[in-house]
C-alpha cells in the first residue's frame, strides 16, 4: 500500500511541479495518442461507412480483416511497421524509425481496425432504409449520410473511445518503433516499463496513474458528448 | 404531359430478374392514384422507381411535371413515407421540419411553415416529444405530417397505414384525406387494402407480378376485375367457369354475395355441391363448399344457428347473389 500512496504522491507532485520532463512526455503522449486515433477516424469512417452500406464483392471479407484487426497484438503492428521503416526497408529512405511520426503510423495501423469494424457496426444497426426515407425528404446523398451519422452518434463516439484507448495503452508498438528515447519518443507507457524495469515503482506507478487520468479525461469528454441529452422524454 | 408524375417504359431489374415492367403511367397534380396488389407484386419497387430511390436497375423514363425527372428537380418535389415509420432522433417538431430543414429552409422558418400541418394531423400536444418515445401509430402520424408539412408536388405514401390498429388506421385515413384536398400534390398510394384505396384515391392501379392489370377510376377498378388475378386481389375470390354455371363466361363471386341455401322448398337452380366445412367468426359464418369445379366459399353475415345448418357432407345448393362476368 506504502508503494501505491507513494505514487499517488509523486503523481500529484510531478504535475504540479511542472517537472519539464513529465509534461514534455504528457505532451508527447497525447500528440501522439489523438494523431493517431484522429487519423484512424479519418481513414476508418469512410471505409467503414463502405463496408457498412454499400455492396461489392469482397465485403464480408474486409469487415472480417477489420474484426481481426481489432484484436492484433500492439506488437505485430510495431513489427511489421519497424521492418517497413528499417533503413534497409522499403520506407526506409525517410527516416522516420525511431521518430514520433514513426509511433503515430503504428498507432494509427492500430486504431484503424477498430474504427472500421465499429464504424461498420455502428451504421448497420440504423434502419437500412434510413437514407433512403431522408432522400425521399430532398436531403441530398451528402445530407442524408450526415443526418446517418447523427442518428448512429452514440456508438460512433463508442469506436472514437476505444480506439483511442486502444492505442494510448499499447505499449508494444510505442516501444519497438519509438525506442523509448528521453525527450523524443518517451510516452507514458514506455516510460512506466522503463521506470518498473529500474525499480522506481513509485515513478512508475505516477505515470500509470497520469495515463489514467488522460484516458479519463479524453473519453469523459466524449462520453458528455454522445450522452447529451436534447430531448425531456 | 401536365403537372404531376408519371413514367415511360418503365423497367426494373434485381438479380438478372425482372420485377417490373410499366409500359406508361401518369399521376396528375391535384389527384391521388392507390397501386393496389398482393405481397410481392412489386409496388414498393414501382413507388421507389418512380421517386429516383431505387437501388435496383432502373431504365425507361421517369417524367416529372412534363419534363424528364433529373435527382435535384426530384429531391426538390418529393415527399415519401415509408411503411415503417423513420424518425430522426430529437423532437417531433425535429422531425416534421426535417423535409423543410433538407430544403434549405432556417429553422424558425420551417417552424413556422410546419405548423399549419402540426395543427391539421393534431399533433400539437406531441410537439416537444421524444420521438424515440412515439407509439408506432404516432409516428406514423408524425411521419405522415413531416412527408405534408415539406409540402411536396410529389407525394409517394408506402402502405402508410400496414401494422397499425383498426382505430389508429381509421383516424389516421380520415385526417390524411382531409389533408389531401385541395392540395396540388400527385398523390401515389401503395396499399394492398381495398378501403384504403376507396377512401383516398380517385384512380386505381391494380399491380400484380410487376405488371399493371387494370387502371382507371377507383369505383370502376375494384368494382370490374378483368380476370382471375385481378378478381381475387379484389376479393372476389369465389370463380364459377362456365362449366358450373351454364353462362358463356367465367363468374366472379365475393363470399358474402355467396350463400348457402337453408330452405329446402327454395327450389331456385343454384350451383350444387357438398358442405366440407363451417366456421364461426362472430359476426358472419363462414361456409366451405366443394364443387366439380373447385371451391366456393359462402359469408353468412349475422348468426346462424348451427341447428340451421346442414351437416358436414350434405349435399348442398349455393347461390350466388351477386357476380360479375369475366370477359378474358
Amino acid at each position: 500500500m506504502d508503494v501505491l500512496f507513494d505514487g499517488l504522491v509523486d503523481a500529484i507532485g510531478l504535475l504540479l511541479s511542472g517537472d519539464r520532463d513529465t509534461w514534455s512526455i504528457i505532451a508527447l503522449t497525447l500528440r501522439v495518442s489523438l494523431t493517431a486515433t484522429a487519423i484512424a477516424i479519418l481513414i476508418g469512417l469512410p471505409l467503414g461507412a463502405l463496408v457498412a452500406l454499400a455492396r461489392f464483392p469482397g465485403r464480408r471479407i474486409v469487415l472480417a480483416a477489420a474484426n481481426t484487426g481489432m484484436g492484433m497484438p500492439p506488437v505485430v503492428v510495431g513489427l511489421f511497421v519497424t521492418v517497413l521503416l528499417w533503413r534497409s526497408g522499403p520506407l526506409g529512405g525517410l527516416g522516420l524509425l525511431y521518430t514520433p511520426t514513426a509511433m503515430i503510423i503504428a498507432q494509427s495501423a492500430i486504431a484503424t481496425p477498430v474504427v472500421v469494424a465499429l464504424v461498420a457496426a455502428a451504421l448497420q444497426q440504423v434502419d437500412p432504409d434510413f437514407r433512403v426515407q431522408m432522400r425521399a425528404l430532398g436531403a441530398t446523398p451528402v445530407r442524408a449520410f450526415a443526418a446517418l451519422l447523427g442518428e448512429a452518434r452514440l456508438p460512433l463516439l463508442a469506436g472514437a473511445m476505444a480506439a483511442f484507448g486502444a492505442v494510448v495503452s499499447e505499449v508494444g508498438a510505442a516501444q519497438m518503433v519509438g525506442g523509448n528515447l528521453a525527450g523524443q519518443t518517451r510516452v507514458l507507457t514506455t516510460a512506466a516499463v522503463l521506470a518498473t524495469s529500474q525499480g522506481q515503482f513509485s515513478l512508475s506507478i505516477a505515470f500509470g496513474l497520469i495515463l489514467l487520468l488522460i484516458a479519463f479525461g479524453v473519453n469523459l469528454s466524449l462520453t458528455l458528448v454522445q450522452q447529451r441529452r436534447t430531448v425531456p422524454r | 404531359m401536365s403537372a404531376g408524375i408519371g413514367c415511360r417504359d418503365l423497367r426494373v431489374h434485381a438479380g438478372g430478374r425482372e420485377l417490373l415492367s410499366v409500359p406508361e403511367l401518369h399521376v396528375a397534380s391535384g389527384r391521388t392514384l392507390a397501386v393496389l396488389g398482393p405481397n410481392g407484386a412489386g409496388k414498393s419497387t414501382l413507388l421507389r422507381a418512380l421517386g429516383l430511390l431505387s437501388s435496383h436497375r432502373v431504365s425507361g423514363r421517369i417524367v416529372l411535371d412534363g419534363r424528364p425527372a433529373t435527382r435535384p428537380l426530384m429531391r426538390q418535389a418529393l415527399a415519401a413515407v415509408l411503411q415503417r415509420p423513420i424518425l430522426r432522433r430529437g423532437t417531433v417538431a425535429d422531425n416534421v421540419i426535417s423535409g423543410l430543414r433538407f430544403r434549405g429552409m432556417s429553422r424558425r422558418e420551417a417552424r413556422t411553415e410546419a405548423w399549419p400541418w402540426i395543427e391539421a394531423l393534431g399533433l400539437e400536444s406531441l410537439v416537444g416529444r421524444d420521438a424515440r418515445s412515439l407509439s408506432i401509430g404516432e409516428a406514423q402520424r408524425v411521419s405522415i405530417t413531416r412527408a405534408l408539412a415539406a409540402g411536396p408536388r410529389v407525394l409517394l405514401l408506402d402502405e402508410p397505414f400496414s401494422g397499425l390498429d383498426s382505430t389508429t388506421r381509421a383516424d389516421l385515413l380520415a385526417d390524411l384525406r382531409a389533408a389531401l384536398t385541395g392540395q396540388p400534390t400527385a398523390t401515389i398510394l401503395v396499399t394492398h387494402d381495398r378501403q384504403e384505396a376507396l377512401a383516398l384515391a380517385e384512380d386505381t392501379a391494380l399491380l400484380i407480378d410487376g405488371r399493371i392489370r387494370q387502371h382507371g377510376s377507383t369505383a370502376e377498378v375494384l368494382d370490374h376485375p378483368s380476370d382471375a388475378g385481378t378478381a381475387r386481389l379484389l376479393g372476389y375470390t369465389n370463380l364459377l367457369p362456365p362449366a358450373l354455371t351454364g353462362r358463356a363466361h367465367t363468374l366472379v363471386a365475393r363470399p358474402e354475395h355467396t350463400q348457402l341455401v337453408l330452405d329446402p322448398s327454395d327450389q331456385t337452380d343454384d350451383v350444387r355441391g357438398t358442405l366440407r366445412r363451417t366456421v364461426a367468426l362472430g359476426s358472419a359464418t363462414r361456409v366451405d363448399v366443394d364443387t366439380s369445379a373447385g371451391a366456393l366459399t359462402c359469408l353468412h353475415l349475422g348468426d346462424v344457428l348451427a341447428t340451421e345448418l346442414p351437416p358436414i357432407g350434405s349435399d348442398v345448393r349455393v347461390r350466388i347473389r351477386h357476380a360479375r362476368s369475366l370477359t378474358s
